[in-house]
C-alpha cells in the first residue's frame, strides 16, 4: 500500500514491478467458491490468517484456564488460608508474593523462612489469605460470562437499532434518535439504583444494567456506518432490482459495516469489566466473597504500591483477552466482508 | 535515545528547582483528611473532619487537653449553682477575626439558632445537655427565646438545665456549642461557612482558602487569637486524600506531615525501619458491632430473637483475628458494649470498659461454647438451617468488607447450618434499610459523642431510633431511666454501678455483637510534636502542635 | 440547512425536557434516604422533609423545581451534601475543574490517536502496526488510574516536578498528570478506530478508482481516505467526549480534584442520596450529551453532504 502511493506516475512509463497484487492470495491457481455456503468461506478465510489463529488461541486457553484453572490447586476462591499458632492466634497467609518453593529452593538454595514456607502459591495470596490464582480465573470466569452475554446481546439490539434508523432516516431516524438520547442521558448509577429495587442484586442485575446502556455506543456506529455505505452502488442496485428493506439491510449492508462493529465490540469488553467493577463497588453488582477480574483490579489497586504482584494477574488477563479478541476481530472481518473479488 | 532521557531529565530536574524555589517562609504542617469537609457551619457539620477545622478556626466556652479533660477557653471561669441547673460563664475578652469582640449574646444567638433549625446535632442540646427548653423548640417549635440561655451582660452567659448534667463542661467543647456573631451572620445569609470572607473566627487560625466541596483547604494563625503567643504553627494544609495506599505514598514523598492509614499499609509501614518510628495509634472512639434485627419479618423467619442463636454467633467470631489480620491499625478487639478508653469514672478515674474479660461468659472467641449455644437454639427452635444476609457499607473504609468477610469464614465454619451471605451497600443505603428494619445482620458502627458510657447505652432502650435490633427489656429501660433523669443523678458512684449492670443485660442477651474499637494509625513526619489526638469530639487539635 | 438545525435544537431542548422530567422521577424513587440522620428523631426528620417540599405532589414538586431552575439558574441547595450550600457555588467550581482537565485530555487523546492510527493504517501489517495494535490494547486495559498512580510516582516524587495533589492555584501545571492518566483510553480507541477504518477506507473501490486516477500519497489520504474515515471516528469520540468532561472519579480521588465524577458518587453513595445533587448532574450530563449529538448531527452534514440530504428529503 505504501509502496505503491509513494510512487510518483508522472511521465512515467509503468514496469512490470511496479506492480503487485491487492491482496496476497494465490490468484494463479483458481480457488471454486461457489460450491462453499457463506459460512464455509468465511471460515477458510479466517483460519488461512495467522494472527486470527493465534488470537483464537488465546481466547480458548483462557476461556480453559477459567473453568479449570481453579480446579487444579486445593484452595477454593473464598478460602482464607490460615493456622492457628501456639498462642491461639490465626496466622493468615496474607500479602504473600508468587512463590513455588521448589523453585526457590533450587535457585537460592534455602527454603522460605517463614510460616507458609511449603506452600505453592503461583500468583501469591492477597491481603486476606486468598490464593490469587485461583481467583483470577474464579474472577475470569466471572467477568467472561457478565462480557459475553451483555456484549453479544448488547450487539445484536444496537446494531439492528442503529442500522435501522439510519437506513430510513428522516422523521424514523429523528424519533429513534431521540429515545437514544433520552435513554443514554440518565446515568447509570440511577439506572442502577433503581433496578436494585425490583431485581435481587448479583450478577443477573449486572447484566441487565449493562444491556441497557451499553447497546447505544453499537447502535451509533452502526447506525454511522450505514449513513456511510447506504448510498453506495450496490445498494441502489439492490433497490432498483426491488429488494426488499429488510433484505438490503441485513443481508447486504450489515456484511458490509461489520468491521467498526466488531471493534467496537472489542472496546466495550474492558468496559463492561471495569463497570460491572464500579458496580460492586457501589454494592449492586456480584456480591463478595466472589470476585470478577475487574473487582481483583481494583482490589489490587487499593495495594498497589504495597503488594504490586496483586494487580498484575488480572490486568494480564484482561490484556491478553483484548489482544485475542483483537486479532479474532480483524480476521473476523477480513473474512466476514464480501469483496469485490469473491463475487 | 538515552542521550535524549538524559537530557529530557536535565530539563525537568532544572524546571523542577525553579518551581520549588518559591515554596519558602513559614512551614504549614501538610493534613491528611479522610472525606471532605461537608460544612463549616456548626449547625449543618455532622462529621469529624469538619468538626476538626470548625475547631481550629473557633473557641467554645471550655477547650480540650491533651488528656480529654474540659479547660477553660472563652469562659475564664464558670459557677454551678447548689442544684447543679444553673451554670454562669464568665467570658474573657476575645475577638472575632473582623475585631468585634466575642460576647455572651454570640452564643445565645448561635444555641438558639441550633435548637431552632433542629438539625442533626440538636439533640446535643435537649437529650444530652438538658437546656431548659431545648426539647420544646426542637420537637415542638416552641419559640427559640424560651429557651434556658441568657446573657446579663457581655461578658456572662447563663444557662439553665432541667436537671443536673455531670459532664456538662465537658460538652461545651463539642462544636454544636460554639458560638457565632449574629450580625455577622445575618450579614452574609445563606452563604455563611462557604469561604474564607463568610466565616468568622475567634479561635487558634483563620479560614485561608476553602469551597464547598474543595479536595485541599487552608488555615492560617490567628494573630488576633486570645491565646495566640502559645500557637505555634504557620498554618495548617489539609488535604483529603481517598485511599490508604496514596496516603502512604504522599507521607513518603513529603507532601503530608500526618496522615491515616490501615490494612496492609499498616504492615508496609511496621516493616519498613524508616516509618516505623514514625508510626502512632490513636484511639478513634468508634466501636464496631452486629446488630441482630429481632423481629419476625427479618432474619430468616425471625430466627435472631432466639437469644441462644445471637450468643452463638458472638461466641464464634475471632475478634483478635479481625484485628490481627484485616483491620490491622491497632483497632481493639473489644467484648463489651461500650468500647475502652473513651469513659473514664471522675471518682476513681477508671475506664469503664477497662475489664474486657468481665463478661466472657457471653461473649467472646468460644468454638465449644458457641457450638451449644447453636445447639441449644436448634432445639428450641426446632430448625437446623438458617440463612442471615450481613449488610455492611461499601464506602464506610477499606477494611469493612475484610471484616465481613472474616465473620463469614468463622461463623460457617464453626456455626454448621448458619450460612451468612453479603451484601455490600451505600452507607447511606443500610442505614436506611436498618431504620427501617429491613435487614437481617448488620455491621454497623456507633461514635462518641461526648465522654460518658451513656452515648453508647442509651441506644437499646425501648423505642430508641438507633435500637435497630427492636430489643425489649422493662428492666434495663428502668435502669438507664434512673441514670438520666431519674434516681442516680445526683449520686455518681451509683450511676456508674447501674449502667454497668444495664451494660451486662446488653451482653447476656447478646442484643449486639461488639467486634472492635477503631483506632487509627497515623504517621507523623519527624520534627512535628504536640497534636493532640481524641476519640470524642475533636478528633486532632493543633493549639499546641510544633513542627521544626 | 439553517431550517434543519433549527428544528434538530428544538427537538434537543423537548427531549432534555423529557429527560429532567423522568430523572426528577427516577431519583425519588432510588433507594437510600435524603435525610440519614442516626440522630435526629422522627419528627424532626418529618420536619425537615416537608421544609423541603417533599411531600408535595410530584408534579407541584416538579413545577417548583423547573420555575427555579429557568427563571433564576438555581439548582436549589444540598440536603445531605455540603449541607444547605448552594449547589450552584459548588458546582460551578467541579465544572470548570472537570471541563478543563477533560478537555485537555480530549485533546492529547485525539490528536496522538489520530496520528497514532494513522501511521498504523499507512504500514499496514509492519511492524509500526503491531506496535500501535499493542498499545491500544495496553491503553483500554490498565485502568487511567493505574496510569495516575505511576505518573504520580515518577513524576511528582521520583522527579518532583508536578505537583503531588492537584493545587487549584497552579491549575495548569497540576492538570498535566490527570489529564495524561485520563487521555490514554480515548487515545487508544481512537488510534484503533483511525486505523481500521482507514484501512477499510483504503481498500474500497473509490480509493482504487481515485488511484486509478493517478491521485497519491498525502492528497489521496486526506482528500478520499480520512475525510471518509472520519464520521464513524466522529461518532466513537462523542460519547468519549462526554465521559471525559463530565469526570472521572477514581482519578479526581486519588490526585485530589474536586469534579463532577466524585460529586456525583458522593451525592450518590454519601451518608445520605441527595436528590438535588443527583438531578444538577442528571441534567448537566444530558444536556451536555444532547448538545454533542447535535453538533455531531450537524458535523455529518459537513463530512458527509449526502447525510443532510437525507435529513430533508424525509424517507429514503
Amino acid at each position: 500500500m505504501e509502496a505503491r502511493m509513494n510512487t510518483k506516475p508522472e511521465a512515467y512509463t509503468p514496469q512490470p514491478g511496479d506492480f503487485e497484487f491487492l491482496s496476497n492470495r494465490d490468484i494463479t491457481t483458481d480457488k471454486n467458491y461457489s460450491s462453499l455456503s457463506y459460512w464455509k468461506g468465511v471460515a477458510i478465510h479466517f483460519f488461512q490468517d495467522r494472527k486470527a489463529v493465534i488470537g483464537l488461541i488465546i481466547i480458548v486457553a483462557i476461556i480453559l484456564l477459567s473453568v479449570f484453572g481453579p480446579m487444579i490447586n486445593e484452595y477454593g476462591y473464598r478460602d482464607i488460608v490460615s493456622f492457628r499458632n501456639a498462642n491461639n492466634r490465626k496466622v493468615v497467609a496474607k500479602g504473600i508474593g508468587p512463590r513455588i518453593p521448589a523453585l526457590h529452593e533450587m535457585l537460592t538454595g534455602a527454603p522460605y523462612d517463614d510460616d507458609f514456607a511449603d506452600r505453592t502459591f503461583l500468583f501469591g495470596t492477597d491481603d486476606l489469605g486468598r490464593d490469587l490464582w485461583t481467583r483470577t480465573w474464579y474472577g475470569a470466569r466471572v467477568s467472561l460470562i457478565i462480557a459475553f452475554v451483555t456484549i453479544f446481546i448488547d450487539m445484536l439490539i444496537g446494531m439492528s437499532y442503529g442500522l435501522i434508523s439510519g437506513y430510513f432516516g428522516g422523521p424514523v431516524d429523528q424519533i429513534m434518535q431521540r429515545f437514544v438520547e433520552i435513554a443514554n442521558s440518565v446515568p447509570r448509577l440511577v439506572i442502577v439504583s433503581v433496578l436494585a429495587i425490583f431485581m435481587a442484586k448479583g450478577m443477573g442485575l449486572v447484566i441487565v444494567a449493562l444491556l441497557l446502556t451499553e447497546w447505544i455506543g453499537m447502535s451509533k456506529i452502526a447506525r454511522a456506518e450505514m449513513l456511510k455505505t447506504k448510498e453506495q452502488e450496490y445498494v441502489l442496485a439492490s433497490r432498483t432490482l426491488g429488494a426488499r428493506n429488510g433484505h438490503i439491510i441485513f443481508s447486504q449492508i450489515l456484511p458490509n459495516t461489520i468491521g467498526p462493529i466488531i471493534t467496537q465490540v472489542m472496546f466495550s469488553i474492558p468496559t463492561a469489566i471495569f463497570t460491572e467493577a464500579f458496580l460492586s463497588f457501589v454494592g449492586v453488582g456480584i456480591a463478595l466473597p466472589q470476585c470478577s477480574v475487574g473487582t481483583l483490579i481494583e482490589d489490587g489497586f487499593n495495594n498497589i504500591t504495597t503488594l504490586p504482584y496483586q494487580i498484575l494477574p488480572p490486568i494480564i488477563v484482561l490484556a491478553l483477552l483484548m489482544l485475542g479478541f483483537n486479532f479474532i476481530g480483524d480476521g473476523l472481518r477480513e473474512a466476514l466482508a464480501p469483496k469485490l473479488e469473491d463475487m | 535515545m538515552k542521550k535524549l532521557l538524559s537530557l529530557v531529565l536535565a530539563v525537568v530536574m532544572l524546571l523542577s528547582v525553579v518551581s520549588f524555589a518559591s515554596a519558602e517562609g513559614d512551614r504549614y504542617l501538610g493534613v491528611m483528611l479522610a472525606t471532605n469537609v461537608m460544612s463549616l457551619d456548626t449547625n449543618l457539620a455532622t462529621d469529624g473532619d469538619s468538626f476538626e477545622v470548625i475547631a481550629d478556626c473557633i473557641d467554645g466556652l471550655t477547650q480540650m487537653d491533651a488528656e480529654g479533660a474540659a479547660q477553660p477557653a472563652l469562659a475564664e471561669s464558670w459557677d454551678i449553682s447548689e442544684d447543679g441547673l444553673t451554670y454562669t460563664f464568665h467570658l474573657r475578652d476575645a475577638k472575632w477575626n473582623n475585631g468585634t469582640p466575642v460576647t455572651a449574646g454570640d452564643f445565645v444567638f448561635a444555641w438558639r439558632r441550633i435548637a431552632k433549625e433542629a438539625g442533626e446535632y440538636a439533640y446535643m442540646m435537649d437529650e444530652i445537655g438538658n437546656i431548659k427548653g431545648a426539647a420544646a423548640i426542637i420537637h415542638d417549635g416552641a419559640d427559640p427565646e424560651t429557651m434556658g440561655v441568657s446573657a446579663p451582660d457581655d461578658k456572662t452567659f447563663v444557662v439553665e438545665l432541667d436537671v443536673p448534667v455531670s459532664f456538662f463542661p465537658s460538652l461545651m467543647y463539642f462544636p454544636t456549642f460554639y458560638p457565632i456573631n449574629e450580625e455577622f451572620y445575618n450579614s452574609v445569609g445563606e452563604t455563611y461557612g462557604t469561604s474564607p470572607e463568610t466565616f468568622l473566627s475567634n479561635g487558634a487560625f483563620v479560614l485561608e482558602s476553602y469551597t464547598p466541596g474543595t479536595a485541599n483547604l487552608s488555615v492560617k494563625k490567628n494573630p488576633d487569637y486570645w491565646a495566640a503567643d502559645s500557637v505555634k504553627l504557620a498554618g495548617i494544609n489539609y488535604q483529603v486524600v481517598g485511599s490508604s495506599d496514596n496516603a502512604l505514598t504522599a507521607f513518603k514523598t513529603g507532601a503530608l506531615d500526618i496522615v491515616m492509614i490501615n490494612g496492609t499499609q499498616v504492615d508496609a509501614a511496621k516493616k519498613d525501619a524508616s516509618l516505623a518510628d514514625r508510626l502512632t495509634v490513636t484511639g478513634a472512639g468508634y466501636l464496631w458491632y452486629l446488630s441482630f434485627s429481632q423481629t419476625e419479618k427479618n432474619a430468616d423467619g425471625g430466627a435472631l430473637a432466639n437469644v441462644n442463636l445471637r450468643l452463638a454467633i458472638t461466641n464464634a467470631i475471632d475478634r483478635d483475628n479481625l484485628v490481627d489480620n484485616y483491620v490491622m491499625d491497632g483497632s481493639l478487639a473489644t467484648f463489651t458494649a461500650v468500647p475502652p478508653q473513651f469513659a473514664a469514672s471522675s471518682t476513681t478515674g477508671e475506664d469503664f470498659s477497662a475489664d474486657q474479660g468481665l463478661f466472657a461468659d457471653y461473649v467472646g472467641f468460644n468454638p465449644d461454647k458457641a457450638a451449644e449455644y447453636l445447639a441449644k437454639a436448634k432445639e428450641e427452635l426446632g430448625r437446623e438451617e438458617f440463612t442471615f444476609t450481613m449488610i455492611y457499607g461499601s464506602n464506610e473504609g477499606d477494611e469493612v468488607a475484610k471484616v465481613a468477610q472474616a465473620i463469614k469464614e468463622d461463623v460457617e465454619d464453626l456455626l454448621p447450618g448458619v450460612t451468612i451471605n453479603l451484601q455490600s451497600m451505600t452507607k447511606s443505603e443500610r442505614l436506611d434499610k436498618m431504620q427501617n428494619d429491613n435487614y437481617d445482620i448488620a455491621l454497623t458502627r456507633w461514635g462518641p459523642d461526648y465522654a460518658d458510657p451513656m452515648t453508647y447505652l442509651g441506644m437499646w432502650i425501648t423505642n430508641n431510633s438507633n435500637n435497630y435490633g427492636f430489643w425489649s427489656n422493662a428492666e434495663y429501660d428502668q435502669l438507664i431511666a434512673d441514670c438520666t433523669t431519674g434516681a442516680y443523678i445526683t449520686d455518681y458512684d451509683a450511676r456508674w454501678d447501674a449502667m454497668l449492670k444495664a451494660e451486662t443485660l446488653v451482653m447476656q442477651e447478646a442484643v449486639i455483637a461488639p467486634l472492635y474499637t477503631k483506632a487509627n494509625a497515623n504517621l507523623i513526619t519527624e520534627g512535628v510534636a504536640g497534636v493532640e489526638f481524641h476519640p470524642v469530639a475533636l478528633n486532632r487539635v493543633y493549639k499546641n502542635a510544633t513542627v521544626e | 440547512m439553517g431550517k434543519y438545525i433549527l428544528k434538530r435544537i428544538g427537538t434537543a431542548l423537548l427531549t432534555l425536557l423529557i429527560i429532567t422530567f423522568l430523572l426528577f422521577l427516577l431519583v425519588r424513587i432510588m433507594p437510600g434516604n435524603p435525610f440519614p440522620s442516626e440522630r435526629m428523631s422522627d419528627d424532626m426528620i418529618a420536619n425537615k422533609r416537608a421544609e423541603m417540599g417533599l411531600d408535595d405532589p410530584i408534579l407541584t414538586q416538579f413545577a417548583n423545581y423547573m420555575r427555579k431552575l429557568l427563571f433564576h439558574g438555581d439548582f436549589g441547595n444540598g440536603t445531605s451534601l455540603y449541607y444547605g450550600v448552594p449547589i450552584n457555588t459548588v458546582l460551578s467550581t467541579c465544572i470548570s475543574n472537570s471541563f478543563r482537565i477533560g478537555g485537555l485530555a480530549i485533546l492529547i487523546g485525539t490528536l496522538l490517536g489520530l496520528a497514532l492510527g494513522i501511521t498504523a493504517a499507512l504500514h499496514r501489517g509492519k511492524f509500526l502496526d503491531g506496535f500501535c495494535t499493542v498499545l491500544s490494547i495496553i491503553g483500554v486495559c490498565v485502568p487511567s488510574y493505574v496510569f495516575l498512580i505511576f505518573l504520580q510516582y515518577y513524576f511528582s516524587f521520583r522527579i518532583p516536578f508536578f505537583p503531588y495533589f492537584f493545587d487549584q492555584k497552579r491549575f495548569l501545571f497540576s492538570s498535566v498528570i490527570p489529564s495524561l492518566s485520563l487521555s490514554l483510553f480515548t487515545l487508544s480507541t481512537i488510534a484503533r478506530f483511525t486505523r481500521n477504518e482507514m484501512v477499510e477506507v483504503m481498500d474500497s473501490d473509490y480509493v482504487r478508482l481515485a488511484e486509478a486516477k493517478g491521485l497519491y500519497g498525502g492528497s489521496l489520504i486526506r482528500r478520499h481516505v480520512f475525510r471518509n474515515a472520519l464520521i464513524p471516528i466522529v461518532t466513537v469520540l462523542a460519547p468519549l467526549i462526554v465521559d471525559l468532561l463530565t469526570g472521572a472519579l477514581v482519578v479526581e480521588k486519588i490526585y485530589g480534584i474536586n469534579g463532577i465524577g466524585k460529586l456525583m458518587v458522593d451525592a450518590i453513595t454519601g451518608e445520605g442520596i441527595d436528590y438535588n445533587y443527583v438531578l444538577a448532574l442528571g441534567i448537566l450530563y444530558s444536556a451536555l450529551y444532547i448538545g454533542i449529538m447535535l453538533l455531531l448531527d450537524i458535523l455529518y452534514g459537513i463530512l458527509d453532504p449526502r447525510i443532510r440530504v437525507q435529513g430533508k428529503a424525509g424517507d429514503a
